[in-house]
């Protein structure tokens, strides 16, 4: 093995206007390593893994391939010194075969530009079992399982004669076998020589498949370890900082409130959608904040859907204050009293080029009718005074709401249906894109509903968010919900466990 | 860099007023190669030209704001006006007749628009079908034949009278625009359709019944449609199943989108359609007036409306 790593960046920073995304970051990876990258959201991974692709170029800092400096900031000449990554999300064509995914954009052809599928077949053949990939050529992707479209990624990175592999979450969407699976197909390609950047969540996968690791905590490379040399709450601790677990710890002790007033606010019992959840039960007080937390894909979000009435359950029962409900359209659920700050503001949550002023009232535009018209007046002292209490800046309702930045945003979503003063507000990853600062205002907020009786009913796969505002915590894992915590009670690392474990 | 940015910049302060300044631009130089373009008598008749058009662009702009489209405004326009002729000729009183043209028009709007809604199908190939069917069935009422309407003043007067020596169908055009500008700015279904065009699913997760709203603007658009067709019958006299041909929702469509509202769906404007409306129809007259060739006409009018389009992309 060579001494120089296949990949390396040194004293790498990187800054947007006054924030420091990045804060002399060094990383080395050699061949045949695989090196785990984790820290919280936020800590800075996707901009170093950004700046490693040249998808972004650093502020300082270099790159080396090989030992030899790169350019910065081009992506293109980075894929031509053997740098892939796989994203999270798939970037395949769905429609297409595989052997079309594995050489899109770049097919061997015959002169007058005609495909050589011959050769196409030859090479891809050739390239699957030298890495030991079981794929079948002729298979249409978008029909393959999210396991098999991963290894359709990485032979296609692969097929770039990829040195060094980027993985950013890659098992997020899979299942437990086939992590195992996909864990073995890193362990041919390091013993091929590639070397592995792995970047997870779950410190099961890290501490089964990783060598190395390098712990970022607010762009800053924290610690580096083997991976045999380092127990797993050290890990924790290096992740969330020692203050934020001396913080989470104190607002534990005086701040929790598991059960709240005591009453049952919404009970939720075996709610089941074929294939998609089952069983499904829980409990949300009055004047609690109840946390479900899992990965992504673990049908969360679908859950809420169908409490809120955008979606429909098969089997279950769901009761709010004792009484049986069941929604066929939100504004049932509406007029029952439940709010839903929607995941993903950008799709389901804002009209972006409307005003501040209309997004606030978009959820409670009936209590400004009068006489068939709009009470305009109405609108915009209500709106002036949301825009005052969440602190949107600029404090300016006729700005378009896309020309916000993400946490205030999010602060006109979660506006919208505070308006509605709901007794029951579901909110579905309420903090992602959003500034550390507006973060704590919107935590401050949660509390502040909680305060005055409402059941908060939160779903989040930020760990650190989770022990920050939850007073209990349920886990689901493949739509099941596997266990439920008083807040207090458990550690980071027992609920991290917990949502790896069961998977 | 710095020079592209204060374009850009300047570009951007300038776009929203661009519609504006280009109807100055284009009066001031019909005015100056024909100064007859400035004489009442054709500013009046520039404003009667565009009424049908205008009524029919103004009620379909929600619609647009969607991002749907209604294909069927031609063949409903023709049937409106041979349903009111026949009721006409069957010897009905006035207010059934008008029913009758206008609640058609409604009617077909809203079949569009349940289909659409309700069945998620796309607009385009739903409005396209209607095309057909309404065409279809206009020829099966009417046969081939104009329909001369003979001695119906109180019919005749809404296409041919006068008030204070202005056509009626200007008025109608007016009383049309203004009350859908302040349907968009002042009822809840303004804001409805602004917030559906913008994110329908945002706005169904909101509690808000997106269905019915685009049934309703289908049908306000099929309304336009058959208010058209009565004012038109009433203007030349006669109905028949072919009038507004092929083509006819293409003026409507040009007059929306040069108004500013995106085919995509998202913002627009009644007001905006308006100056839509009034652009087209000034670049007719000024052509006339300058006896620019037919051919000549029809090039300069896709060109101007891929021109303006492009400039609007350009914000």
């Amino acid at each position: 093995m060579s001494v120089t790593p296949l990949i390396s960046g040194k004293g790498l920073t990187k800054v947007y206007g006054n924030f420091v995304a990045l804060a002399d970051a060094s990383i080395a990876v050699m061949a045949g390593e695989v090196r785990a990258l984790i820290g919280s959201n936020g800590a800075g991974k996707s901009t170093l893994i950004k700046v490693l692709t040249g998808a972004i170029a650093p502020t300082l800092g270099t790159v080396e391939v090989e030992g030899v400096i790169a350019p910065l900031g081009n992506p293109t000449e980075m894929i031509a010194r053997g740098v892939a990554c796989i994203y999270q999300h798939s970037n395949l064509a769905p429609a297409m075969s595989v052997l079309d995914n594995i050489y899109l954009g770049r097919q061997p052809t015959r002169g007058f530009g005609l495909l050589d599928r011959k050769t196409q077949r030859a090479n891809a053949l050739v390239l699957l079992e030298r890495h030991g990939i079981d794929l079948d050529l002729d298979a249409i992707v978008g029909a393959l399982p999210t396991v098999k479209q991963k290894e359709v990624e990485i032979a296609k990175a692969l097929a770039l004669d990829a040195k060094v592999l980027l993985m950013d979450e890659p098992t997020g969407w899979l299942a437990a076998a086939d992590v195992a699976r996909l864990h073995d197909t890193i362990r041919t390609l390091k013993a091929r020589g590639v070397a592995i950047v792995y970047i997870s969540h779950m410190l099961d996968e890290i501490f089964a498949v990783c060598d190395t690791m390098t712990i970022m905590r607010d762009g800053k490379v924290i610690a580096e370890s083997a991976v045999k040399d380092i127990k797993r709450p050290k890990v924790v601790e290096l992740m969330v900082g020692e203050k934020l677990a001396r913080d989470s710890a104190g607002a534990a002790l005086v701040g929790r409130k598991p059960r709240g007033s005591g009453a049952v606010r919404l009970g939720v019992q075996n709610l089941t959608k074929r294939g998609v959840f089952k069983n499904v039960s829980f409990d949300v007080h009055a004047g609690e904040i109840f946390c479900i937390t899992g990965l992504i894909g673990s049908k969360r979000t679908e859950v809420m859907h169908a409490l809120f009435g955008s979606d429909q359950f098969d089997s279950g029962t769901v009761e709010l204050d004792g009484k049986a409900v069941k929604f066929g359209h939100p504004a049932e659920a509406m007029a029952a009293g439940i709010g839903f700050v929607t995941e993903d503001r950008h799709r389901e949550g804002l009209m972006l080029g409307l005003k501040v002023t209309d997004n606030l009232v978009m959820a409670t535009l009936k209590k400004f009718w009068r006489f068939g018209l709009l009470d305009r007046g109405g609108i915009e002292r209500s709106a002036k005074k949301s825009i005052l209490d969440l602190n949107v800046q600029p404090p300016d309702g006729r700005k378009l709401v896309k020309l916000l930045s993400g946490g205030n945003q999010q602060k006109v979503l979660l506006g919208k249906w505070l308006n509605l003063s709901p007794r029951v507000i579901i909110l579905d990853e309420p903090t992602v894109g959003v500034d550390v600062g507006a973060k704590a205002e919107i935590y401050a907020i949660l509390r502040a509903e909680r305060d005055k009786g409402a059941a908060v009913l939160v779903v989040s796969s930020d760990l650190e968010e989770v022990m920050t505002v939850a007073d209990r915590i349920g886990i689901m894992v493949s739509g099941q919900l596997k266990a439920i915590h008083d807040a207090d009670k458990v550690t980071m690392s027992q609920v991290v466990n917990e949502i790896g474990e069961a998977a | 860099m710095g020079t592209a940015a204060q374009i850009s910049g300047f570009g951007r302060r300038i776009a929203p007023h661009a519609l504006p300044l280009a109807i100055l631009v284009i009066v001031v130089v019909f005015a100056i190669a024909q100064p007859a373009f400035l004489k009442p008598e054709n500013l009046i008749g520039i404003l009667r030209q565009v009424a049908l058009v205008g009524i029919m662009a103004t009620a379909t702009t929600f619609v647009i704001m969607t991002g749907g489209v209604d294909l069927s405004v031609g063949p409903v326009l023709a049937i409106s006006g041979l349903v009111s002729y026949f009721c006409l000729a069957a010897g009905y009183p006035l207010p059934v007749v008008l029913a009758a043209g206008l609640g058609l028009g409604l009617f077909i709007g809203f079949a569009n628009g349940a289909v659409i809604a309700f069945l998620g199908l796309p607009p385009i190939i739903v409005t396209l079908a209607t095309l057909s069917i309404v065409r279809g069935s206009a020829l099966l009422l009417g046969g081939p034949d104009l329909h001369l309407i003979r001695e119906e003043s109180a019919y005749t007067f809404i296409g041919t009278g006068n008030i204070l020596g202005i056509p009626v169908s200007i008025y109608l055009f007016i009383a049309v625009a203004l009350v859908l500008i302040f349907v968009q700015r002042r009822t809840p279904l303004g804001m409805l359709v602004a917030a559906v065009g913008e994110n329908e699913r945002a706005a169904f997760l909101s509690g808000h019944n997106t269905a019915l709203t685009k049934t309703l603007i289908y049908g306000l658009s099929g309304l336009g449609a058959g208010f058209a067709g009565i004012i038109q019958s009433s203007q030349v006299h006669t109905a028949a199943a072919t009038y507004g041909p092929f083509g006819t929702e293409l003026d409507v469509i040009a007059a929306v989108v040069l108004g500013g509202t995106s085919l995509m769906g998202g913002s627009g404007s009644v007001a905006r359609t308006v100056m839509g409306v009034l652009f087209l129809g000034i670049m007719n007259n000024g052509m006339n007036i300058l006896n620019v060739p037919i051919d000549m006409q029809l090039i300069a009018k896709g060109t101007i409306i891929v021109v303006a389009l492009a400039i609007a992309e350009l914000k």
